[in-house]
């Protein structure tokens, strides 16, 4: 009773986060930070491995959520996922472009799109998800969860990765594709 | 020849590359065309994809972001926050500032304190006298003896003598006495020795009030007298009488 009590408390904060950033609150903003500010750094900073470059894009990161809010359902939108998925595009973005790298075929501005995110956990539910996902991660075996730290945290693309670690295009999706497998195993996720 | 457009179930397996951005170009389009036509299957397996893989992130090894970061955000949002210690630090600060000055001048400040704790010692000694010269100035009883009027530059004053309440001499033309001398105030009985009635000294100014609280018999007074003394009193006159208030000019 008592997990879904927190949930249904946790949902009702998230939606009142969410309005009062649509109204311009600052002090929403700064509970935002408070609430995902450390984790989003922590992305960023494995993707930049830069302090003072995660730091610029993590600001980024939530003058987008602040200036794009308005386009989230306060009763229906997760803005932590959304935030976190702004953090690491822009990150990625960063990588790619410093590297002298064209931006990918792969549009990442698509998926950080807020109404992706709506009906997603609420907050206190995300912190347990981001925990299980972790749990999840480091039981990969490390060919697994190598091809997908390149995927998520360099945003390489398959036949990117099979480049780089010098395997068959072939055998990287099945990497791939065996990793997610077992990442949605763990977390009872269905495919369809 | 163009290839046939893609199911919902032939996509199901990518959605997750779509949610982490590494899908393939074909698949991706297919995807993007499935969700902007409104695909509920493609919307919900996205969604799912995008949640469990928006985590991931979580595998990133925790560091923890300045604390100059959160200021930034909200102040380019035009909020500004001061410092989370910055009152402390400031009260810190100032209390610093405090401990080195009173150590620095510890020594002046009890010297000070001192100094002060006399000045109130004598300021109140200094009322008490006050109150004491009032209070025979005021009384009923109190007689009242002029001298010095005769002399070319003599001391003058008036002494005023209440017999419940004490004496009180008011001097002005007093020469400064020597270093090591002091004046001291006789009660000169009628037929008797002098009885010694306090030392005082004398403004630069040449004035002087001197207090000699007690009772005082009226009627065996001869006179009051003032001579000069060694600092610590005598018993007996030692020197001529530079003030002698006779009391049979006394007016009651």
């Amino acid at each position: 009773m008592l997990p879904l009590l927190m949930a249904v408390y946790a949902a009702a904060d998230e939606s009142a986060l969410i309005a009062r950033l649509q109204r311009r609150d600052p002090q929403a903003l700064a509970e935002l930070y408070d609430r995902y500010g450390k984790l989003a750094y922590s992305l960023v900073l494995r993707v930049v491995r830069d302090n003072a470059i995660a730091e610029d894009l993590v600001q980024e990161t939530f003058l987008r959520v602040w200036n794009r809010v308005h386009s989230v359902d306060p009763d229906k939108g997760s803005v932590g996922p959304w935030l976190l998925a702004i953090a690491r595009n822009r990150a990625i973005d960063y990588l790619r472009s410093s590297a002298g790298r064209e931006r990918r075929a792969v549009e990442f501005d698509e998926i950080d799109h807020a109404p992706l995110y709506r009906e997603m956990e609420a907050e206190i539910l995300v912190s347990d998800q981001a925990r299980r996902v972790k749990v999840a991660m480091d039981k990969l075996a490390p060919n697994y969860r190598a091809v997908m730290e390149l995927a998520y945290f360099e945003g390489l693309s398959q036949t990117e990765m099979a480049a780089k670690m010098g395997q068959p295009l072939g055998t990287i999706k099945t990497w791939v594709r065996t990793a997610l497998q077992s990442l949605r195993d763990d977390l009872g996720v269905a495919v369809s | 020849m163009e290839r046939p457009e893609m199911n919902c179930q032939e996509l199901r397996e990518h959605y997750e590359l779509y949610a982490l951005g590494i899908a393939e170009e074909r698949e991706r389009g297919e995807i993007r065309a499935h969700l902007d036509r409104g695909c509920e299957v493609c919307m919900a397996g996205v969604k799912r994809s995008l949640e469990m893989t928006a985590y991931i992130g979580a595998a990133a090894p925790p560091a923890q972001p300045s604390p100059k970061l959160r200021r930034r955000i909200l102040a380019s949002v035009g909020r500004q926050e001061r410092h989370p210690l910055g009152w402390t630090f400031a009260l810190a600060a100032a209390l610093l500032v405090l401990a080195v000055y009173f150590a620095i001048n510890s020594r002046q400040s009890a010297r000070e304190a001192a100094g002060l704790r006399d000045q109130i010692r004598l300021q109140t000694s200094e009322v008490a006298r006050l109150t004491e010269a009032f209070a025979i100035l005021s009384g009923s009883r109190t007689t009242e003896v002029s001298f010095g009027g005769a002399q070319p530059r003599p001391p003058q004053g008036k002494v005023f003598l209440n017999p419940n309440r004490g004496v009180l001499l008011i001097a002005s033309n007093l020469p400064r006495t020597p270093v090591d001398k002091i004046y001291e105030m006789w009660i000169i009985p009628k037929g008797a020795k002098p009885v010694a009635a306090g030392l005082f000294q004398s403004q630069d100014d040449g004035s002087a009030m001197h207090v000699q609280p007690g009772m005082v018999d009226l009627a065996s007074t001869a006179a009051v007298a003032v001579t000069v003394e060694n600092q610590a009193g005598s018993d007996q006159p030692t020197t001529t009488p530079l003030i002698v208030a006779a009391l049979k000019s006394a007016t009651p």
